[in-house]
């Protein structure tokens, strides 16, 4: 190892012990699950939160209403919410507007479900913005930026008549040539691949984008959030199913070349195929990415478990060990990122395949 | 015995039995892959290209059992 080697990772040892003693003797907990998921805050710890609108869809008395609120702080400050906190596993505690000030003081209060006050009122739906949505955006955001610009530069004929030049679009075409070349065109045929590679191209970079802005400091993966992907995988089922030729539809209904009896068994289990697909791409992609992110803070959180069991002198012997491995599942989570969206794109381009391909009659199953 | 205690059991059980799982179907996988790749040379791009999508079937199965794991921890 190099000197330099030696001293940054001495300097970064040195920077997590300082902390060490503080958080233990901070009552706060820190809940890997809860860090994962969404939440109703951008969190920029140790600087502080910054809270997000709340926006509800109230029924009361008098119909329908929308409230605004421009954090949850404010709509519990407003008067017109009381929370219900969940203290422990089995105790719910409705808290008045008395006690919300105090909530709101330890900072618990962005854990709280808000209820209406009013009496027989109602929320119909929440449309909160939530962290995963702003980042979800923002991924839109850089994706718009880089894209718009590029397709320009394709446009006025950089690219096309001469060499790509610059960085990015000498980065962006690699990423673009090999979504062509290596995942819609080999699964979709050379007549077809046309069509689909817009929304090939948009899924992987989006999704790629999003796991990427997961790694960056204080950032939260989108694409840990399972709604994102099933948005996702809703766009596949619906481009498969749109698509799906004669032949694919027969395929399902009325299975070629097989005994009657067969068919029957066949047919229930292929309707569900047809489900199931969308939903292993969902979950898929949901479960890597929340697991890979669980994995760092459990690595993490062995430090404090063992400082806490055995004391200080063995949890700093652990350190070390808990950075390397962090360190391995941090790099391994570059490529996961890379993977998943690979994967997610192919086995698109894959079950949209399977949909348009068109047998000829004669061909044996 | 705490009925928590069980969940706790069943979720480590379950995670290790997922572990064991996806270990035995992942390695069934890569080492003939890297057989024919060692044989056949030219073929390295399509071998691995379905021995990604197989590895991601697989671990998909194995994350269903990951979450379903997690799931008897924080739902109680």
């Amino acid at each position: 190892m190099s000197p330099v080697c030696c001293l940054s990772y001495l300097l970064f040892l040195s920077a997590l012990w300082a902390p060490l003693s503080t958080i233990a003797a901070d009552e706060e907990k820190f809940d890997a699950v809860h860090h994962t998921a969404d939440g109703y805050y951008l969190d920029f710890q140790p600087i502080g939160k910054v809270e997000l609108p709340r926006i509800f869809i109230l029924r009361g008395a008098s119909g329908y209403r929308l409230d605004l609120y421009i954090s949850t702080k404010s709509a519990f400050r407003s008067g017109t919410m009381a929370a219900l906190y969940v203290e422990k596993k089995d105790t719910t505690l409705t808290i008045s507007q008395d006690s919300l000030q105090a909530l709101i003081a330890h900072g618990k209060h962005l854990d709280a479900k808000p209820i209406p006050v009013e009496e027989g009122a109602t929320i119909v739906l929440d449309l909160s913005i939530t962290r995963h949505l702003i980042f979800s955006l923002l991924a839109s955001g850089i994706l718009l930026a880089v894209f718009v610009q590029l397709a320009n530069r394709y446009k006025r004929g950089i690219g096309r008549t001469s060499a790509p030049s610059g960085l990015v679009q000498n980065l962006f075409e690699t990423l673009v040539i090999f979504v062509r070349d290596d995942i819609a065109v080999p699964n979709l045929g050379k007549d077809h691949y046309q069509r689909f590679l817009p929304y090939l191209l948009t899924a992987f970079f989006f999704i790629l984008t999003c796991n990427l802005l997961g790694l960056v400091p204080f950032g939260a993966t989108a694409t840990s959030n399972l709604n994102i992907t099933a948005v996702l995988a809703m766009f596949t089922f619906v481009l498969t199913q749109i698509n799906g030729s004669k032949d694919h539809w027969r395929h399902v209904f009325w299975p070629p070349n097989m005994p009657v009896p067969v068919k029957f068994l066949l047919i229930p289990t292929e309707i569900m195929g047809l489900f199931t697909k969308p939903i292993t791409l969902a979950i898929r992609l949901f479960a890597n990415l929340t697991a890979g992110h669980l994995v760092i803070l459990s690595l993490i959180g062995m430090i404090f478990t063992f400082t806490d069991n055995f004391g200080e002198a063995v949890g700093s012997s652990v350190v070390p060990v808990s950075l390397a491995f962090t360190l391995f599942v941090m790099c391994l989570e570059v490529l996961i990122a890379f993977i998943q969206a690979y994967i997610f794109t192919i086995l698109s381009a894959l079950f949209i395949g399977m949909a348009i391909a068109e047998h000829s009659h004669s061909e044996a199953h | 015995m705490d009925p928590q205690a069980f969940a706790y059991i069943g979720a480590g059980i379950g995670a290790g039995l997922v572990a064991i799982g996806t270990g035995l179907g992942i390695g069934r996988l890569a080492g003939p892959a890297m057989e024919g790749t060692a044989r056949q040379p030219e073929a390295t791009n399509d071998i691995r290209t379905t021995m990604i999508i197989a590895a991601a079937l697989i671990e998909g199965v194995a994350l269903f059992g990951l979450i379903i794991s997690l799931l008897c921890l924080v739902i109680q």
